[in-house]
């Protein structure tokens, strides 16, 4: 499983991005997406394109974390998100390893390539099914310790709304979180 | 010669444009067919008979031509243009995209109209011959009713040729996409892209196309009676010395002789009898003499032609142009592509010409035809097999014998029958993987046909849900297939059911069904295709939340890959304008898909880019650019630093491709370029000052040492790089 983590100000703009891979099950955590080192820039498309259902599930869904708003077929891209009170989104893009014979039918579409090197086994139960109760919840813990975080760095004095969050210390603790829930 | 008793008698008249012959005719080509019949101005086509096309390339067996219906011609002119990225407003172009496209799906299953013709008959129609459309309001007002024509010998022939066919389909359907948009671009050459020459062009011209000819794709099977005859036009000319006989022989043959479609057909149709008189060369009188005679003998379904047999040239007064077939198979297309390119050669057109008064002959004739005589035909058989038949299954005692049934018949196969496997009917043949036509399945599949053919929606869905199930039971999967698609496919197409929730799910479930018998149970590639692809376009035209289930179909079409390279592409395109032609609520700022739509045409652009077609590219740009506007902040400008980078080189990539393609030399490109790339970037530098973008802007800069340079110089002493020492 890989994971690409986004903190989005309430105008859209990334104020923190982070890729990785799961560190269960044997995982390396380093991120291993589907997409060819020089498409990466797709985990934002897909991130920005989520922002539609994520906008629709707000209205519609009383709770701060909003489960799995989104689905990116052609990736197997899943998109969480969860909601703060000041309007910053965090979205996290979790993609399954590929299966091995998983993605040939994908050929033709270079954006959506990959390569089948890249694949991992992982018997950790959040891996292996992005939509089960228990990645459900894996994830909810992993939004609400960084939420925490979060809150803790937009109170410094030298933080002001909007700005990238550039902290090396709330960066090792997402680091930290990932590694202990996902 | 029809079914007891029923048919509403008509008075045909025969439709042949006399000609000289002096090649074979083409009717016998297997493939020949013809159109459908729009009641307006155009003529039918007829496809000339000196075509050069041997009479074996044709795999299929139908040649559907229909001829276009006022819709179907506006779309064909606009075709030219390329007008593909649709300027219109959503909301125009989700209105009227849909209607139009709705009714090409409609008229892509109208009946089919075999011909037959005496040998002296298919003579006289060399170069016109046959003709067709036409264009027939049916009773109930629907402006566009259609029937297509197939000439009854080649029918049949296709299961023959059906396996090695079967593969090359799609190839092919590939080959004239390709050859579509190498016209295109040479038409373009020097123009610029049209963008708005037409106003609001609403699917574009290209994906019409690919609609076009999956819908024409298949050839007819045992398991959809779409492309079995409804009616047989049995022709003689008036120069035929022993008319009656003639008929009568060729009746004789087109049921038992030679012509005898394929066991699986029901062998029940429309026998319409046709005298074409040939005016330069006989007697009227004895033409109308002879077609009394004929009344007598076969009650109203007769007509008399009147055509003239001189060979009609352009420069005659009153020539029209026939009309060319708006749904060739992609085999026909590309056989006629080679065809007219031979002609061009030798300096004709290639296109053929009618007489005018030939022309409105055969208009008449065909209204005639399909007004008196086949949909009260059609009537007439839906009414009585849902009395006889659909009626009982449907009752309670029918329900119980069919429960019945299928313990009964565990008992038959133990008997060692041998037919059907346990469980079912019996009636299916799986070494044939066919019923036979008398069998209750069959005829309901075709009642339900029929009464789609009709536009009686309700019925026809409920009539194929009856079914399917037993279907099923007799793991009778390619008729199972489909009879899962049209049930959904008439459920969308009835404008007053719907739009709840659950029956959107059982839709998707259906869809799901038939894809699934179509490709892993029977292999059927283009069934396939065309269930998925009608998915697409009715879920789209439903609007709401069927618009996500929509996109949801194409990109499974592109998962299987169920199209070659370029249909991928415009898969691509559609995917987004799905997604656009979902609208937000009113009022509210969200429930749109605008920025899906937007990435979809980005990635389509990408792609085209790839393949080398860089105007479509552009269009396709242009297109997300304007997707994009609602939902970015400032124009053309992403939040996200590597989307930003991507769309930045992508533009830059296309225009290069466009002017070099335009022969423009590239290296003049820069300057023009420079204003917007300055602006863009001053602006990105407003909204994120991370240090990304200087690599982008750069890349202009570099060609021209201009104010650019100096802009980024100066910047960067304020932005150093970013090495995460913020704060801790």
């Amino acid at each position: 499983m890989s994971y690409y983590f986004t903190i989005l100000s309430p105008t859209d703009t990334p104020i923190f991005n982070i890729a990785f891979g799961t560190s269960k099950g044997g995982g390396d955590g380093i991120a291993r997406f589907r997409f060819p080192d020089t498409a990466q820039y797709m985990n934002q498309f897909i991130i920005h394109s989520s922002l539609d259902i994520v906008e629709e599930a707000q209205w519609t869904n009383g709770g701060m974390y909003l489960k799995h708003v989104d689905t990116y077929p052609p990736a197997a891209a899943y998109i969480s998100a969860f909601l703060t009170p000041s309007g910053a989104r965090f979205l996290l893009l979790h993609q399954p390893p590929q299966l091995p014979s998983g993605n040939a039918s994908l050929g033709s579409s270079s954006l959506l390539g990959a390569s089948g090197s890249t694949t991992r086994t992982s018997s950790s139960s959040v891996a292996a099914n992005p939509t089960s109760p228990q990645t459900e919840e894996a994830v909810r813990q992993f939004m609400n310790e960084i939420y925490e975080s979060y809150v803790k760095s937009a109170m410094s004095p030298f933080y002001k709304q909007g700005m990238e969050i550039r902290s090396p210390v709330f960066r090792s603790k997402v680091t930290a979180a990932g590694k202990k829930w996902l | 010669m029809t079914s007891p008793g029923d048919a509403a008698p008509v008075k045909p008249p025969p439709s042949f444009s006399p000609g000289v012959a002096r090649v074979p005719s083409k009717s016998r080509y297997p493939d020949e067919s013809e159109s459908v019949h729009s009641i307006d101005p155009e003529l039918a086509d007829a496809r000339s008979g000196s075509s050069p096309t041997p009479p074996l390339s044709a795999t299929t067996a139908e040649l559907p031509i229909r001829t276009s219906s006022p819709h179907a011609r506006s779309v064909r002119s606009s075709t030219p243009q390329l007008a593909r990225s649709s300027l219109g407003s959503p909301f125009d172009g989700r209105f009227d995209g849909s209607e139009d496209i709705r009714s090409l799906v409609i008229r892509a299953f109208s009946p089919t109209i075999a011909i037959h013709a005496s040998d002296d008959t298919d003579q006289l129609t060399v170069s016109g011959k046959v003709v067709i459309r036409d264009s027939v309001g049916s009773s109930r007002a629907w402006e566009d009713y259609g029937v297509r024509f197939v000439d009854l010998k080649g029918f049949g022939r296709a299961p023959a040729g059906r396996e090695s066919g079967r593969e090359s389909t799609l190839t092919q359907m590939e080959e004239i996409l390709d050859q579509e948009l190498d016209t295109r671009e040479r038409l373009l050459g020097a123009s610029i892209p049209s963008k708005d020459a037409l106003g609001v062009p609403v699917a574009s011209p290209l994906w019409k196309l690919l609609l076009r000819q999956i819908l024409s794709a298949n050839p007819a099977a045992p398991h959809e009676t779409f492309c079995h005859p409804v009616a047989s036009v049995i022709a003689i000319s008036s120069r035929n010395t022993a008319p009656l006989e003639a008929l009568r022989q060729l009746y004789a043959e087109s049921s038992t002789g030679a012509k005898r479609l394929p066991d699986w057909v029901h062998q029940e149709y429309l026998r319409y009898y046709v005298l074409v008189h040939d005016e330069e060369r006989d007697d009227i009188t004895e033409s109308t003499k002879l077609y009394d005679q004929m009344k007598r003998h076969f009650g109203l379904h007769c007509h008399l032609l009147r055509l003239r047999s001189s060979q009609c040239v352009v420069t005659d007064d009153d020539s029209v142009q026939v009309p060319t077939c708006e749904w060739l198979s992609p085999q026909e297309q590309l056989s006629g592509a080679g065809e007219a390119e031979t002609l061009v050669d030798l300096g004709t057109d290639g296109i053929p010409y009618l007489f005018e008064s030939d022309a409105t002959a055969i208009r008449a004739f065909i209204r005639e035809l399909v007004v008196q005589s086949v949909i009260p035909f059609m009537e007439n058989r839906v009414a009585v097999w849902n009395d006889q038949i659909a009626s009982r299954r449907r009752g309670i005692s029918g329900r119980f014998m069919s429960v019945g049934r299928r313990f009964m018949t565990f008992g038959a196969g133990a008997r060692g029958s041998g037919t059907g496997a346990a469980g079912g009917s019996g009636n299916y043949d799986p070494t044939n993987n066919n019923y036979s036509p008398d069998t209750p399945e069959a005829i309901l599949r075709k009642m339900a046909d029929f009464s789609f053919m009709l536009r009686d929606w309700k019925l026809s869905a409920s009539t194929y849900e009856m079914i399917q199930s037993d279907f099923k039971n007799d793991k009778a999967w390619g008729y199972h297939a489909g009879a899962n698609e049209m049930c959904a496919v008439s459920m969308l197409l009835n404008p007053l059911a719907m739009s709840t929730k659950i029956k959107l799910e059982n839709i998707d479930q259906m869809f799901e069904n038939a894809c699934y018998s179509y490709l892993t149970r029977c292999s059927d590639v283009p069934h396939a295709l065309r269930s998925l692809t009608l998915a697409v376009e009715l879920l789209k035209s439903r609007g709401g939340s069927a618009t996500e289930s929509a996109a949801r179909w194409a990109m499974r079409v592109m998962d299987y890959g169920l199209v070659g390279p370029i249909g991928q592409i415009l898969f691509t395109e559609r995917v987004s304008a799905c997604y656009a032609s979902k609208i937000p609520v009113t009022g509210a700022k969200w429930g749109g898909r605008r920025r899906k739509a937007g990435m979809w045409s980005i990635l389509a652009a990408d792609q085209w880019l790839k393949a080398g077609k860089a105007t479509l590219a552009s269009a396709c740009l242009e297109e997300a650019e304007r997707l994009y506007g609602d939902v970015l902040e400032a124009d053309g400008v992403f939040p996200m630093p590597e989307m930003q980078g991507f769309a930045e080189n992508l533009r830059r990539a296309v225009k290069v491709e466009y002017l070099g393609a335009r022969g423009f030399d590239t290296f003049d490109e820069p300057a023009s370029e420079d204003p917007d790339t300055e602006e863009t970037s001053e602006r990105l530098e407003k909204i994120d000052k991370r240090n990304h973008r200087r690599s982008l802007i750069g890349l202009p800069a570099q060609l021209d040492a201009g104010t650019l340079n100096m802009t980024s110089g100066t910047r960067d002493p304020e932005n150093p790089p970013n090495d995460d020492f913020e704060r801790a």
